[in-house]
């Protein structure tokens, strides 16, 4: 006869569980899912299989890829993701300009840093927020989008829109920094900055969070990799990989920054990454604007080759580049590039192959999320119900991102 | 024709009537559930660096509950197919209906012998305990048992009303608050025998009539209630039941229209209801004041209570069911024995 | 026309090119040609850069490969890529690998690349190596045809029901246009 588990110290997975089967349809249509159906096996509480039925917002980048100019592609590839449309056009810009071979001045590579890592605050708040929401902490909802309205403010007066802000172009970027909106920038810094220790009072500190998130959908560090988990869920499982110094692009090489890695690899972790990541992002931001280099912000190429008119006297006039139309169906050369950024949500890969003509011959575009949708169905086995929304919101899977 | 005036101002106070019809019954309670969601939404709103509620009425949008509640009575009621039809429009009826008639045992005020409106009714609303009439619905010594008694059933009719919808996700949330109705129900009696013990009565009349507020007496009981009584009715961090990101809306989910109000109202008259007992046995009720003035006060006290149990929702998110369960056993159940013992102790020493 | 750009290759200082020749000799370059020695295997190793290499495989010996990359530390794939070529009536398949353990590796993307035909388009999956080419087998087997022979979960993953027996990434699969914006003819 075994003896009688103490039912003071057992731990809630090791009652046993009368075995109650029955199937959930969480989704498309319902509150805890976004643009997906989770098909779930349920056991009582406990969820047995959690199978993804993707592509509700599926929008065939890859396939539209093959009917669109290069240029034309920019504000297509950005829609997938738009709270984070910025490091999806960077991206794409950097595989493009490899095949073109263009060289980037360095005004410009600051300025993409400049708004990659805003877009990266913005794009962690906004997941924060919509974690908040599934754990039913409407305050956390709330201040996260409030907060990123800051944020996307300072983005709107930088590139000109919200959210599919086209900022990036071979090249260089549109639209060059004035003292309005380096001003403007400090003082949002400054607001974030006294919201964080706010911030950590409600939400990452408040028991009935921590009770949600700790040990909840922990991953290991060998699962994270053998998974191929990506951005602040790799992080959060102890490992350290980011690209940003793993191949740096824009100005990141020149930026001092580090990179918070924690070792429990449970939703907690995953939060924590995120939040020291916007304090890393701000360190990041302030570096840019005190050491920004004057210049051009668009290739000398362009400049050459474009007559003045359309191009250089606009630009010394406005501040703005504006391509002519002609631009549209350029053609660059034969060749095929492999493109790595560190999106807000984790590594987000390019490959790009052109035969020659002005449409790319294969546009491959891998998103976080979209590498995400195995790590989700993994962890989710073997969780409690409950704690389905919890990790879906930790590992912030944005479905419209992972269907591309 | 003053006779006439009599007959009607005796049959609206009188007290089975008033209680459970003006005051603080359907339409006093009706008023302040409104009222309740309005201040929901208008707290949270301020944490959350919202406006909430802004354009109905000139009163920072006061009416905008009413318009919602009109809106959405109006509504068409889509009754799904697969369901029992009879049994799905009747199941939301009785939730509301037993969260709201345990108010018919529970006094909410005494009767003095001359100078009240109630005084007519000194006679037939008699309470020996307290030696005084009591404003109740049914008067009775056991009011203390019998209110809970009642509500112990509204578990039940969340369940029945899961089922006739005929919605998984309803039935999750109905097998939630089986569990979570057990445990809560524990604790809730565990600290009224308490502080039954302690005041050597069943009779709320008699607690609130000895002048000393249970809070007071017996805080650990007051704390065990408390807890037990935001489980009870669903708020955060225990809206386990609804949960809307996993349950959609729990036993509501299928529900639309007057329907859908019927059975979200339930857990909002059920708060407005046990806020009233908990105000009387721990916070003092009515006591010093007696008739319709002593009610005031009652009233009153129940609805800082409820504004403060709506108010958690913008502090909290939601536990776990097995994280409420395991909490209300290993960490509240001893508190709720720690108060049983105090108020054996307190009973004896104390309170005669 | 005028209006192309003409392309020109990255303007590398000399200086810093020769650095990049020896860097690349000394890790990633090394380690995949001690690899292919090992391996015994027709491969086609390419070196592009101090951050990129190509493999060339053929089909039959893609398992062994892949676990020979896994074996030197290449520890996840970034994605499976398939292109179409209705000429050769082949598709050319892709998976980017690279490393998270090694921290030199994991500068480096190498592109596993193989060829199948149109008439068996069968490959051995690298689920069973590299577990993070569920998605991406997944979602090039609808997209394009392709079997993955040992994949645990071979189903459509992003189309709707009636996309059976369809493949809208082959090339023979044409987007129809709406002729909102003209393009000028090239």
């Amino acid at each position: 006869m075994t003896a009688q588990p103490n039912v003071f110290t057992m731990d809630a997975t090791q009652i046993d569980i009368v075995p109650i089967e029955g199937e959930l349809n969480v989704g498309p249509q319902h509150p805890g899912s976004g643009h997906l159906r989770i098909y779930v096996k349920l056991n009582g509480d406990i969820i047995e299989k959690a199978e993804l039925d993707v592509g509700y917002v599926h929008r065939s980048v890859e396939k539209l890829a093959e009917v669109r100019n290069y240029m034309h592609l920019i504000p297509l590839v950005e829609r997938p993701a738009i709270l984070d449309s910025i490091h999806m056009n960077l991206g794409y810009i950097l595989a493009l300009e490899k095949i073109m071979g263009v060289d980037v001045p360095d005004r410009a590579q600051y300025l993409r840093s400049l708004a990659a890592e805003i877009n990266r605050i913005a794009s962690h708040l906004y997941g924060t927020g919509i974690l908040a929401v599934f754990l039913g902490h409407s305050t956390g909802f709330m201040w996260g989008f409030g907060d990123r309205e800051v944020w996307v403010e300072v983005l709107q007066a930088l590139t000109g829109a919200r959210v599919t802000n086209s900022y990036i172009i071979p090249g260089g970027v549109r639209r060059d920094l004035t003292p309005t909106i380096k001003e403007m920038i400090e003082k949002a810094i400054r607001y974030q900055r006294k919201r964080i220790p706010e911030w950590k009072r409600i939400f990452l500190n408040n028991p009935n969070i921590r009770a949600r998130l700790e040990n909840v959908g922990v991953m290991s560090k060998e699962q994270a990799i053998a998974w191929g988990a990506v951005g602040p869920n790799l992080r959060g499982s102890g490992v350290y990989y980011d690209v940003r110094k793993f191949e740096p692009y824009a100005a990141y090489d020149r930026l001092d920054f580090e990179i918070p890695v924690y070792k429990e690899g449970d939703a907690y972790a995953r939060v924590h990454v995120r939040f020291n990541e916007i304090e890393e992002s701000m360190k990041i931001i302030e570096q840019i604007i005190k050491e920004i280099p004057q210049g051009n912000i668009l290739s000398d190429r362009f400049f050459k080759q474009i007559p003045p008119t359309r191009l250089k006297k606009h630009y010394e006039t406005h501040g703005k580049i504006v391509f002519p139309g002609y631009y549209a169906s350029f053609r660059p050369p034969k060749g095929e590039a492999i493109s790595r950024v560190e999106a807000a949500r984790g590594e987000l890969v390019y490959y790009l192959n052109s035969d020659g003509s002005p449409k790319p011959y294969r546009l491959r575009m891998v998103t976080p999320s979209y590498r995400t949708i195995y790590v989700f169905e993994q962890l989710a086995k073997g969780a409690r119900y409950a704690d389905l929304v919890a990790i879906y919101g930790s590992l912030d899977y944005f479905p419209p991102e992972a269907d591309r | 024709m003053m006779d006439i005036l009599q007959d009607i101002k005796y049959v609206i106070f009188y007290p089975s009537f008033f209680v459970m019809i003006i005051f603080p019954g359907l339409i006093a309670g009706g008023l302040f559930v409104l009222f309740a969601i309005w201040f929901e939404r208008k707290i949270a709103a301020r944490v959350q660096m919202r406006v909430g509620p802004y354009y109905v009425s000139r009163f920072g949008g006061i009416a905008q509950l009413l318009a919602d509640a009109i809106r959405v009575a109006l509504q068409e009621i889509i009754i799904p197919a697969g369901v029992n039809p009879t049994l799905y429009v009747i199941a939301p009826i009785f939730p509301l209906l037993f969260a709201f008639l345990p108010l018919a045992f529970l006094p909410i005020g005494v009767i003095p012998e001359q100078g009240s409106v109630f005084s007519a009714y000194y006679h037939s609303f008699f309470d020996p305990g307290v030696n005084m009439g009591v404003i109740a619905a049914l008067p009775t010594e056991y009011s203390l048992i019998a209110v809970l008694a009642v509500e112990a059933a509204y578990p039940i009719f969340i369940i029945l009303q899961a089922w006739a919808t005929n919605n998984r996700f309803a039935l999750v949330g109905a097998v939630r608050e089986a569990y979570l109705s057990v445990a809560y129900d524990v604790l809730i009696l565990m600290s009224v025998i308490a502080t039954a013990v302690e005041y050597h009565t069943l009779d709320v009349a008699k607690v609130v009539q000895s002048g000393i507020p249970g809070i007071v007496a017996n805080p650990l009981a007051a704390f065990v209630f408390f807890v037990g009584l935001i489980m009870a009715t669903s708020r955060f961090p225990f809206e386990i039941v609804e949960a809307e990101s996993e349950l959609v809306t729990g036993p509501a989910t299928e529900y639309s229209g007057l329907l859908f109000l019927l059975a979200m109202g339930g857990s909002y008259f059920g708060t407005y209801v046990y806020a009233l007992y908990f105000a009387a046995v721990f916070l003092g009720g009515w006591y010093p004041l007696s008739g319709f003035p002593g009610a005031v006060i009652l009233f009153l006290k129940a609805a800082v209570i409820v504004l403060f149990s709506v108010f958690l929702r913008s502090v909290y998110g939601r536990y776990r069911i097995d994280q409420a369960l395991r909490n209300s056993w290993r960490l509240l159940l001893p508190v709720a024995l720690a108060s049983i013992v105090l108020g054996i102790v307190g009973g004896w020493l104390w309170i005669r | 026309m005028s209006a192309q750009p003409e392309a020109k290759p990255p303007q590398v200082p000399q200086q810093q090119a020769q650095q990049a020749q020896q860097k690349q000799e000394s890790s990633l370059s090394r380690k995949l040609n001690e690899m292919k020695t090992r391996l015994n295997v027709p491969v086609n190793v390419k070196v592009e850069s101090e951050r990129r290499a190509t493999i060339e495989v053929d089909k039959s010996n893609l398992l062994a490969v892949a676990m020979a990359l896994r074996s030197i530390g290449f520890d996840h794939v970034k994605t499976v890529t398939a292109i179409d070529y209705p000429e050769t009536e082949t598709f050319e398949v892709l998976y980017h690998v690279s490393s998270y353990t090694d921290f030199e590796l994991a500068k480096t993307i190498v592109t596993l690349r193989t060829k199948v035909s149109y008439k068996d388009p069968t490959l051995p999956s690298l689920h069973p190596v590299w577990e993070s080419a569920w998605t991406g087998e997944r979602e090039t087997y609808e997209m394009f045809g392709i079997r993955f022979e040992g994949h645990p979960d071979l189903r459509r993953l992003f189309l709707d029901e009636d996309f059976e027996g369809v493949y809208p990434m082959r090339k023979s699969y044409k987007v129809k246009t709406e002729g909102l914006f003209v393009d000028r003819p090239a």
